[in-house]
């Protein structure tokens, strides 16, 4: 389902037939079993895809339920094909209603790549505290690379549909079909359930993952960075973003750019998005009224780092990335008066692995 | 499938043989990892004359995967087969795959075989098992030579003397072989084989210990290092079994090869006797002179220049110094674990941490006071944090030779050091000790420096830490009681919302707060409870987040359960704020809110 258009589309409804086939993008409540039921889905039907007037609220069955795969997965225990199925289900009927950029509000705390380092998801848990207690918005970049992307994934969606209101999770150019075969999500989906079901359930899912975030009107979230097609976030809402990450275009763009010294827009290495500089990111900003672009997609050694003056941060949250490149992981913490702090830590300690070297190998550099 | 009694009688076999020849690997291992499944469908007879002929072919054909997985099945195989008298049918497919060059795969079927032989009769195992055993161990290629050194174990003490010392005879050829890899596995199998006849005094001979003794003769002067440091595990067996029979005979020729060993030129020999030192001296026990012969080699492994070494032998100061005299530990140990403390490796000092405490109860108090109470406040304020954290969570051995008082009065400087510590998981490790200070000290200790600390731990931007801290704080108000929660906690805190501290004006502050007064409720006199705690998450219950207001609404569940025996009160002050909980706009807020309306009515009954 690759889709070249470089203009966005006009409307989500007209992609419809094309994701027909598969089971996940049906509409909400048609065909689901009783017990994984919203309760009140019928009045997001009759508004087919258009903006709901509130979230679809869960039943309490589906709350224990969620509760319980929850505690599951918590000890890094995957689901099952089965529970994968309809979590991937529920998560669906609350995705599809958020927005291309989805409103966020402080206080909350702002995160970069995982990559399935589940353990290193924890430790960013107890660093910044539990959700729901804890506000999150995570960047992107839940698959690939690590050893535990089904887990990591499994739990973020989880987290996503029982509290929907308490944590944002946004697209990364990781969450994709082509992607996802070559670094390893694929590979590790087949190897923990004999099957690919389980990645082309995630991966139909993806394509309903909100791709930035606005906190509070002022931090512009998104994973890559900024497309030299799109000058205003309105043009950002008008996308239409249900669809495999394209391999260019605006929506390839923001999952995939980099700000970059040179002013101006520049090639990306790549090969696909662009690099911008600080001309451009001001110039956004300004136009945008924001105070501050935060996004993700590169390995940073502090775990953060800004550019272009502070009107861009990028924020990276898998430390030790790969298990070798020795880099602490950060956080950002935003709270109801705007003022930022940056939480940095090292990976998790786990009791009887393997300590690696935290050291940078120098063929690295 | 079988209770269908498809027309087709073979059908098992023959799906099990279909997917054998799948294309892709996954799904032969998943197909050899229900081999059970399609034995039970054939049933025993079956099984015998057809699946276990045809997996002999498959054993000889596939990948290594395939091959695991099969011999690890096989291992079950017993009671499908028939039982223990059909036994000896499966062993010709695992011979073959104890000759495969995997290791993994050999590994499996040794431990299939050995599985095997527990269920064999005495006459099986002498027609069928020792012959399996000689032949692997004279074949010409190296891998069932490997395998078969591992096998001896599961029969050696099931056999007539006659057989035993026959296949002791082709175990001592195996310590001999060309193959590094086969000498390898005969030495470390050896151990295991000399503990069985330590177990089982009747089952060996004075012919049987003229090979042992010869084996091991021949693994010590074995040139290859990574042969004659395993054959450190073979002297400790031998000793132990001479000690089992009282029999000190041989000790002096012993200690004498044990000597040599720990001053091995090859450092991965000293490595090992370093690793097994407390094993080695506890065998030696019984005479203070051989003891004392183990003294010298013992520093001179505290100071080899191999840091590895180094790290191994600082495990064993508590073990070793145990049997030496408080003279000699203090004299000679002593000045060599002070220069450890400062050793240039950080894995050398952290192993020293771990166990540098378990000196205390070896030395009298003023000499722990003297001599180690300065290495331990050197190693606390080591660079490298694991080496603190080690030090930290063994105090408590310190604490029962020298007291608290003492302990405390060297620690307060270092706690309020280590407490401001980057690593996090430091600021942790003292915080959870705190408790343990405070039971033993007594108040007059926390009047002063430490109250101020554990109440700042409250506001450290790390999660992990505000959580130890209300755990804390818990703990402190159930030891020091209620007054002292209401004035070194309750309105000390109170104090920041006030207007004179922003620190309130941070969401995460005011839900650290309101965490530690949830946790102070049950704690501290109802009176407090009213009178403070109350208006304080009456406050909240209106804050402009909502992760206060559902954490809010929580809380009140906790101060339902505390206050049930006065309705008044929770008619009055509680349940109006859940009731307007659970009309807020958040559905977060109200999911909490009904749970705890629910569960108040319910304990209102």
């Amino acid at each position: 389902m690759e889709l070249d258009q470089d203009v966005p589309m006009e409307d989500a409804v007209e992609l419809e037939p094309t994701l027909d086939e598969d089971p996940l993008s049906t509409t909400p409540s048609a065909d689901y079993d009783s017990d994984v039921i919203f309760m009140n889905n019928d009045s997001a039907n009759q508004q087919g895809m258009a903006k709901p007037t509130s979230l679809p609220q869960l039943s309490g069955s589906n709350i224990s339920q969620l509760d319980q795969w929850i505690e599951h997965l918590s000890k890094c225990q995957p689901l099952s094909e089965e529970s994968v199925k309809s979590l991937c289900k529920m998560a669906v009927d609350v995705l599809q209603f958020e927005e291309n950029v989805q409103p966020v509000n402080v206080p909350v705390t702002i995160c970069g790549d995982v990559h399935g380092q589940f353990h290193d998801l924890m430790e960013l848990f107890k660093i910044g505290g539990p959700c729901p207690d804890t506000n999150y918005l995570f960047m992107g970049d839940y698959v690939d690379r690590g050893y535990y992307s089904v887990e990591t994934v499994s739990y973020l969606v989880c987290m996503k549909v029982r509290y929907p209101n308490r944590i944002t999770i946004l697209r990364g150019n990781h969450e994709s079909r082509q992607i996802t075969q070559v670094y390893g999500f694929y590979d590790e989906c087949l190897r923990k359930y004999g099957t690919s079901n389980v990645w082309k359930m995630f991966t139909d899912l993806f394509d309903y993952f909100p791709i930035t975030a606005l906190v509070d009107n002022k931090i512009f979230c998104l994973h890559g960075g900024l497309s030299p097609m799109i000058e205003t976030i309105d043009q950002v809402r008008e996308l239409n973003r249900i669809q495999e990450v394209p391999h260019e275009g605006p929506m390839c763009d923001l999952l995939w750019s980099d700000p970059d010294d040179r002013g101006g827009w520049g090639i990306s290495p790549r090969g696909a998005g662009f690099t911008f500089g600080q001309d451009i990111s001001e110039q956004f900003n300004h136009t945008n009224g924001l105070s501050l672009i935060a996004r993700a997609h590169q390995l940073v050694m502090e775990g953060y780092s800004w550019s272009h003056q502070e009107s861009v941060v990028t924020i990276f949250s898998a430390p030790n990335y790969c298990y070798r490149c020795g880099n602490q992981a950060a956080i950002m913490e935003v709270d109801e008066e705007h003022n930022r702090q940056f939480l940095q830590y090292d990976p998790s300690v786990r009791p009887g692995e393997p300590t690696v070297t935290r050291k940078t190998p120098d063929y690295f550099l | 499938m079988a209770q269908e009694n498809t027309p087709e009688d073979l059908y098992p076999l023959a799906l099990l043989m279909d997917e054998l020849k799948h294309d892709d690997i996954a799904n032969r291992v998943n197909a050899m990892q229900k081999l059970d499944t399609i034995s039970l469908a054939l049933g025993p007879e079956r099984t015998r004359e057809e699946l276990i002929p045809f997996l002999q072919d498959v054993a000889q054909d596939d990948e290594d995967e395939v091959f695991a997985a099969l011999a690890e099945q096989l291992g079950h195989f017993v009671p499908l087969i028939g039982g223990a008298e059909f036994a000896d049918i499966l062993i010709p497919v695992l011979q073959v795959l104890a000759g495969t060059e995997e290791p993994i795969v050999r590994d499996k079927a040794v431990e299939s075989l050995n599985l095997i032989a527990g269920e064999l009769s005495a006459e099986q195992i002498k027609t069928k098992f020792a012959p399996l055993v000689e032949e692997l161990a004279n074949a010409e290629w190296f891998s069932s030579r490997v395998s078969s050194a591992g096998l001896f174990q599961s029969i050696i003490v099931k056999v007539d003397d006659e057989l035993r010392n026959v296949l002791l005879s082709i175990y001592a050829k195996l310590v001999k072989d060309e193959g590094p890899m086969v000498k390898r596995a005969a030495a470390a199998h050896l151990p295991k084989i000399i503990d069985l006849l330590t177990a089982n005094p009747d089952k060996s001979n004075a012919a049987d210990w003229d090979y042992i003794s010869a084996m091991f003769g021949i693994l010590t002067s074995d040139k290859q290092d990574s042969v004659k440091l395993l054959s450190v595990d073979v002297l400790i067996s031998i000793l132990k079994f001479f000690n089992s029979k009282n029999d000190t005979s041989h000790h002096k020729d012993l200690l004498e090869t044990s000597l040599k060993l720990i001053g091995d030129e090859s450092w991965r020999v000293r490595y090992m006797a370093a690793d097994r030192f407390e094993a080695i001296g506890l065998n030696f026990a019984e005479n203070p002179d051989f003891i004392s012969e183990l003294i010298e080699p013992f520093i001179s492994l505290l100071k080899d220049n191999e840091g590895e070494v180094r790290k191994a032998v600082a495990k064993q100061l508590p073990g070793f110094g145990k049997l030496i005299s408080k003279d000699t530990l203090l004299d000679k140990i002593l000045p060599e674990v002070e220069a450890l403390s400062t050793d240039q490796s950080e894995f050398v000092r952290s192993s020293l941490a771990s166990e540098i405490t378990g000196l205390t109860p070896l030395l009298p108090k003023d000499i722990v006071i003297k001599n180690l109470l300065p290495i331990f406040l050197t190693m606390l304020k080591d660079e490298f944090p694991e080496v603190k954290l080690n030090i930290i969570s063994k105090l408590k051995i310190v604490n029962d030779v020298i007291g608290i008082d003492l302990l405390a009065d060297s620690l307060l400087p270092a706690i309020s050091e280590l407490a401001k510590d980057k690593q996090w998981r430091v600021r942790l490790a003292i915080i959870e000790y705190i408790p343990l200070l405070a039971e033993q000290l007594g108040i007059r200790f926390f009047d002063e420096e430490l109250s101020d600390l554990v109440l700042s731990w409250l506001w450290d931007n790390v999660y992990s830490i505000r959580e130890a801290a209300v755990n804390n704080l818990e703990k402190l108000a159930i030891i020091f009681g209620s007054d002292w929660a209401d004035k070194e906690i309750i309105t000390r805190v109170l104090k920041y919302g006030d207007g004179t501290s922003d620190i309130l004006n941070n969401f995460v502050y005011r839900l650290t707060s309101l965490f530690t007064f949830t946790r102070l409720v049950p704690v501290v006199s109802k009176e407090i409870a009213i009178t403070k705690i109350l208006p304080f998450l009456e406050s909240l219950s209106t804050d402009q987040v909502p992760n206060i207001r559902f954490n809010v609404a929580k809380s009140y569940l906790v101060v339902a359960e505390t206050l049930r025996d006065d309705p008044q009160l929770i008619n009055e002050r509680v349940i109006p704020v859940v009731e307007s909980l659970k009309q807020d706009q958040d559905v977060d807020v109200k999911y909490f809110a009904n749970q705890t309306f629910e569960k108040i009515v319910e304990l209102m009954n």
